[in-house]
């Protein structure tokens, strides 16, 4: 089958558990949002291919699967990663505090150089913000970072984290340094479709020796 | 943490060994509440991967738990029976280069891991402190593990759909000591046409043979109760092939019997050819990650995981599990699985215990050079009673070691000490200390650190016969190149937990995957149109009572009218009748005054 991309990236996202994690994959993904999930059951990642500047990129985003609430997030989950979405609520200051022990599990798991950004999710609720948009960038900036403040439900600016965080990847891999990113890669999926390869063992035509 | 867990579970898992990870896994995905446990804080117990700092940092013995209630009923967790045992390591390196080497390395690994990477291309500059810096970058296995492509793990991977959540690697060689050096094992076709040391004749020796296996009632008829050695030398092959043969395809040893001989030469030869040149896969980033993917889609489809917990101990009910405390919370479950390293001494019958002898190394360069980075797997054979030492070698490709060095593990039966067993082995590959290393002996590896231990083959470890029947144990780590056992077991386990469920069917691709609020979406949707279809009905039900209403006025008003024309008419007529009696009467009597007249 031709590849119907030019660029794969996988991009995860993380932090305390009714940030809304879920709910932005969902209005990126779906263009959908659905204020009844309990946790996260069932999703694996969503895909959504975009196209920036000529090239089709196609955008594998990883959820935590609710491993997230006991911080028991498999360091499997941080292979590969290109990007990371950082969450936090506006409405709640200890999932903005939490953040600091985000960053330190990413340092701890994920490739050194993988690309983050901060996101503080739920901006439509400003009557009930417990974090101002200053205490975020500032944030932001202690770590480098880009920082969006975003509605997943409201459907503000969440289009554009994902591209400005997709974006950001491109640029870095066309700087010609894919090879050393990322650390190895190239090993196989295994896939079901393998399953139907006709068995090319030796022993098959072995007959003629 | 401030939390509490739900009161109660259909199964609680404590352990997160590759057996009890993918028992999660299997419970979760058919819909059972599932908590998993662990106290320690990272996932896989003695199956996990480990940086270089962590490894160094694992204990001999963990602290003894001592039950503190007197209840007979409550029983604390874990024994110190499967702890690992003769931990030994060292660095082999100077703990520092001079000032200013050190200083420039600073900046290297700081700076960042790009140029590091190209940096690290001077191999006389690892030290100790450099390979600290980079301990991240190692993923070192206390049990690592090889897959035959064909074997029953890969097949479970592929078809439960878990594939996804890690990478693997094909061996890209297999070497074996002979004749006092290593040579390549001839695996493909290719190989045994390649291989300078095979003859013509033995070529097609080695070929006829390996077809044959497949006809293996017939061959095994004479061998009931005989070695596969002894089949092969019946054969009267050379010397050469049956080495081959046995320490290398059928990776058997002097003992093994015929009939389980051919069958896991057999398994090599049908794993062939699917992913790579030789039958084996390794998991990238260590074997670790194995059991975390199994977690992976425990969560995913609804497990809760807790690493880290201090566990206290679980109660018994009528011989029977009934509820864990954990947290000083008590939570209730119908099963309880766990990791034989957490059962109670009392439950275990073996006195008698097996160990796996383990060496660690990190070296400066393959044991065997090659221009490209090579996956190598080692069979070497036993030697003046030394155990068969399964050999593999990783390098940085594996995700498991920085670039330019290389990660080597040795294990087999332990017959006396880790160290003793791989004695003769280190001294003929590698170059052992670093005084050595200054005599400029640079055909063999250096050895830049060592680590030693031994770990417990639990999977023969007899259970005592009042284990309550809702309790069920996961051997550790065992001697297997492969997990083939490990699922063999957990399929035993889940089966008797859950007859009439199935093992790990196939987990949906995201995209087909529909969230359930859609599905209630959808239901309300085709509630509220039904509703409205009914509210239409009624609604032209009511406007047919209206009609029928204004009809029945209608026809009561029509009726009316006609009654009363009836009446009128009746009126009429009775007037009019009554003129007329009048009018005859009168007639009459006129008529009679005629009459009287006349």
């Amino acid at each position: 089958m031709a590849k119907t991309y030019d660029y794969l990236f996988k991009l995860l996202l993380i932090g305390d558990s009714g940030v809304g994690k879920t709910c932005i994959l969902f209005r990126f993904s779906e263009d959908a949002f659905n204020t009844t999930f309990i946790s996260t059951i069932g999703i694996d990642f969503k895909i959504r291919t975009i196209d920036l500047d000529g090239k089709k990129i196609k955008l594998q985003i990883w959820d935590t699967a609710g491993q997230e609430r006991f911080r028991t997030i498999t360091t499997a989950y941080y292979r590969g990663a290109m990007g990371i979405m950082l969450v936090y609520d506006i409405t709640n200051e200890k999932s903005f505090e939490n953040i600091k022990n985000w960053i330190r599990n990413i340092e701890e798991n994920a490739s050194a150089d993988v690309e983050k950004m901060l996101l503080g999710n739920k901006c439509e609720l400003e009557e009930k913000r417990q974090v101002s948009k200053e205490r975020g960038e500032q944030l932001a900036i202690e770590y480098g970072i880009k920082f969006i403040e975003t509605s997943a439900k409201a459907s503000i600016r969440v289009e554009e984290a994902f591209y400005t965080l997709a974006r950001d990847i491109k640029a870095k891999m066309e700087k010609k340094l894919v090879s050393k990113l990322y650390t190895p890669r190239g090993g196989h999926q295994l896939k079901a479709s393998e399953l139907q390869k006709k068995p090319t063992s030796w022993l098959s035509r072995c007959t003629i020796l | 943490m401030d939390f509490e867990f739900p009161k109660e579970f259909d199964v609680i898992i404590v352990g997160t060994g590759v057996i009890e990870s993918i028992l999660s896994a299997a419970a979760s995905r058919v819909g059972k509440r599932v908590l998993h446990i662990d106290e320690n804080e990272y996932y896989g117990g003695q199956w996990a991967s480990f940086n270089l700092e962590a490894i160094m940092k694992l204990k001999n013995s963990q602290k003894e738990r001592i039950a503190n209630k007197s209840d007979s009923n409550f029983l604390s967790f874990g024994n110190d029976l499967f702890n690992i045992k003769n931990i030994d390591y060292k660095f082999h390196v100077l703990p520092k280069k001079n000032k200013v080497c050190s200083e420039e390395k600073d900046k290297e690994v700081v700076d960042n891991n790009l140029q590091e990477v190209s940096q690290d291309d001077n191999e006389e500059t690892w030290d100790e402190e450099l390979l600290i810096k980079t301990s991240r970058k190692f993923n070192i296995d206390l049990c690592p593990k090889l897959q035959y492509a064909r074997g029953n793990f890969v097949e479970l991977l592929i078809s439960s759909n878990i594939a996804r959540y890690s990478e693997y690697r094909s061996v890209t060689r297999i070497l074996t000591w002979l004749n006092n050096h290593l040579e390549p094992l001839p695996c493909s076709r290719s190989d045994v046409f390649a291989n300078t040391r095979v003859s013509v004749v033995e070529k097609r020796m080695l070929m006829k043979l390996l077809t044959s296996l497949n006809d293996e009632e017939k061959e095994t008829q004479n061998y009931e109760s005989k070695t596969f050695k002894e089949f092969l030398t019946d054969k009267k092959l050379t010397s050469n092939l049956v080495h081959y043969v046995l320490y290398g395809i059928s990776t058997s040893s002097d003992h093994t019997q015929c009939k389980e001989g051919i069958q896991k030469a057999k398994r090599f030869l049908n794993s062939l050819g699917r992913f790579g040149k030789t039958p084996f896969l390794f998991s990238m980033y260590g074997s670790g990650e194995i059991p975390q993917a199994f977690c992976r889609l425990s969560a995913v489809f609804g497990g809760i995981f807790a690493l880290g917990q201090p566990i206290e101990g679980f109660a018994l009910n009528d011989e029977k599990f009934k509820s864990l405390t954990v947290r000083s919370q008590t939570i209730k479950a119908e099963h309880l699985v766990m990791g034989i390293e957490n059962l109670p001494k009392q439950f275990i019958k073996s006195k008698k215990h097996d160990y796996i002898s383990r060496c660690i190394l990190i070296t400066n360069k393959s044991v065997l050079d090659c221009e490209k980075e090579q996956l190598t797997l080692i069979f070497y054979p036993p030697e003046n009673n030394k155990s068969f030492t399964t050999i593999i070698e990783l390098g940085y490709l594996t995700g498991t070691c920085p670039n330019n060095v290389y990660l080597v593990h040795l294990i087999a039966k332990q017959d006396t000490s880790p160290q003793e067993d791989f004695k003769h082995i280190i001294d003929k590959l590698f170059i052992n200390s670093y005084h050595e290393m200054a005599e400029n002996n640079h055909d063999k590896p250096h050895i830049l650190w060592s680590y030693y231990c031994s770990i417990n083959d639990s999977n023969d470890v007899e259970l005592t016969e009042d284990l309550p029947k809702n309790i069920f144990v996961c051997p550790g780590p065992d001697l297997d190149l492969d997990y083939d056992f490990s699922v063999t077991k957990a399929k035993k386990i889940f089966n008797a937990m859950y007859p009439d469920l199935e093992f790990l069917p196939r987990a949906p691709d995201p995209e087909e995957i529909i969230i359930g609020d859609d599905e209630i979406t959808e239901e309300a949707k085709e509630i509220t149109e039904e509703a409205k279809e009914i509210t239409e009905e009624a609604k032209e039900i009511t406007e047919e009572a209206k009609e029928i209403t204004e009809e029945a006025k209608e026809i009561t008003k029509e009726m009316t009218e006609e009654a009363k024309e009836i009446t009128e008419e009746a009126e009429e007529t009775t007037e009019n009748e009554i003129n007329d009696v009048k009018n005859e009467k009168q007639e009459t009597i006129s008529e009679e005054r005629q009459h009287t007249v006349e």
